[in-house]
């Protein structure tokens, strides 16, 4: 009876002495090894690496995030830096590809005896009507219209309109554009004149002439236009079936009007140290 | 009896835990005693047999794996334990603030307790660690505490209503 009533206070009697018990227990015996303990840390030792392992598999998560995000950062660098360093391979191959053709250029100059300013060809028309283009040199650089111009190999028409800085260039393939040539192997001459998209066609040859298909066409310079021997293109085809007392020849052109970047302009007759003029050839 | 065979698990489990938690947390600086919390819980929520139980064996716990002498925090934690089911009566603890103040008593309680065992018992001075550490555990605790008794709450309703 007196165990059921005071149950309570026996219990918390009980659990207060057995603290202290080991509490005293503890300060007097321990030697940091009680069987207690070692029970507890086998116990808690699986615990310990399980949260460790989750612990680390966070760590390794975030880590590996926060590298990833790095490498974000990093690849967006990097793809930055390449679109700079193509820009400037763009640039320098550019430079490359302009040097190729002005040393191709200068190498005409030294080849011919005539004094040649260079230009950029700033404009290009294409039309029905013209064929021209337009450079970025004028009457300020001594151009004047009806000067030859030139690329490799040779000709490719003149100069019509001259404005102070920049001038228009009659291509050989415009319909308007007559010029003087010979055949080179025959000698036989006749008016080169244009025919647009066709390229160009050489008339007043008679169909008795010997031309044949690959003859070289140059200019004839008998009209004091265009310099002699300048290389115009080479005959294509020909045609004698026509009615009339002409051949019918197609010339193509030797430069590549479409590729044209620089021209020379023939400007006259390059002088030599003693003052004297080059002869034409 | 499922409860008392399991307990000495679920002691090992929540200090090594909270230890866990402490070292993710505080770099180890700062103790993260959620076990006194247990405590202080079962003084207001379960019976004498099951909560002095639970007090003993979760402070033993702690005395096994915090390297400190058998029987300290197990001794603190029946004091604390008894303390809280006597003024559990007194308390509503529905009332969160009123929880979070009586943890913080506790929380002083226990620490001041430490301090002063260590201070005659093992002449240890730990009067320089009152400001940096256990200040900020005690105030962790009562925070804490809150936390828990909300959280439990909710869990006792579920179980209880589905």
């Amino acid at each position: 009876m007196f165990f059921k009533n005071y149950r309570a206070v026996i219990f918390v009697g009980a659990v207060i002495l057995a603290a202290v018990f080991l509490f005293s227990y503890g300060l007097k015996y321990d030697a940091g090894q009680s069987l207690l303990q070692r029970l507890a840390l086998g116990a808690a030792a699986p615990v310990q690496k399980l949260l460790t392992l989750c612990v680390e598999s966070v760590d390794n998560a975030w880590t590996r995030y926060i590298r990833l995000v790095g490498l974000e950062e990093e690849n967006r660098k990097l793809k930055g830096a390449i679109g700079e360093l193509q820009m400037q391979l763009t640039l320098y191959r550019q430079g490359y590809l302009e040097a190729r053709r002005l040393q191709t250029l200068l190498s005409l100059e030294e080849r011919e005896p005539y004094r040649f300013v260079a230009a950029r060809i700033i404009g290009k028309e294409q039309g029905a009507l013209a064929k021209t283009l337009w450079i970025d040199k004028g009457e300020a650089h001594g151009l004047k219209p009806g000067m030859p111009v030139m690329a490799l190999p040779g000709l490719i028409g003149r100069l019509t309109n001259v404005s102070r800085h920049s001038a228009k260039v009659q291509l050989l393939i415009d319909e308007g554009s007559n010029v003087d040539v010979l055949v080179e192997r025959t000698r036989q001459q006749g008016m080169l004149r244009g025919a647009g998209s066709r390229g160009c066609v050489v008339r007043y040859i008679s169909k008795i002439q010997d031309v044949r298909e690959g003859d070289v066409i140059l200019t004839s310079g008998l009209s004091n236009v265009f310099p002699k021997g300048l290389l115009v293109g080479k005959v294509v085809h020909t045609d004698r079936s026509d009615a009339g007392m002409f051949l019918n020849i197609r010339v193509s052109p030797f430069a590549d009007f479409t590729s044209l970047e620089e021209v020379l302009v023939l400007a006259g007759e390059r002088k030599t140290p003693s003052g004297e003029r080059k002869a034409a050839k | 009896m499922m409860y008392y065979v399991l307990l000495p698990f679920m002691a090992v489990v929540l200090v090594v835990l909270q230890s866990k938690l402490a070292e993710i947390l505080f770099s180890g600086l700062l103790t993260l005693e959620m076990s006194l919390i247990v405590v202080i819980y079962a003084g207001f929520r379960l019976d004498l047999w099951k909560g002095a139980a639970l007090s003993l064996v979760v402070g033993l716990a702690m005395d096994c794996l915090s390297g400190t002498v058998l029987g300290l925090f197990s001794l603190l934690y029946v004091c604390i334990f008894l303390f809280a089911w006597f003024v559990s009566s007194q308390i509503d603890s529905e009332r969160l603030y009123l929880i979070a103040g009586f943890s913080l008593i506790c929380a002083m309680v226990e620490s001041l307790a430490l301090v002063l065992i260590y201070q005659f018992v093992f002449e240890f001075d730990m009067v320089g660690k009152i400001l940096p550490v256990l200040v900020p555990q005690t105030l962790l605790v009562s925070v804490l505490s809150v936390c828990f008794f909300y959280a439990m709450r909710r869990v006792e309703r579920v179980l209880k209503y589905g």
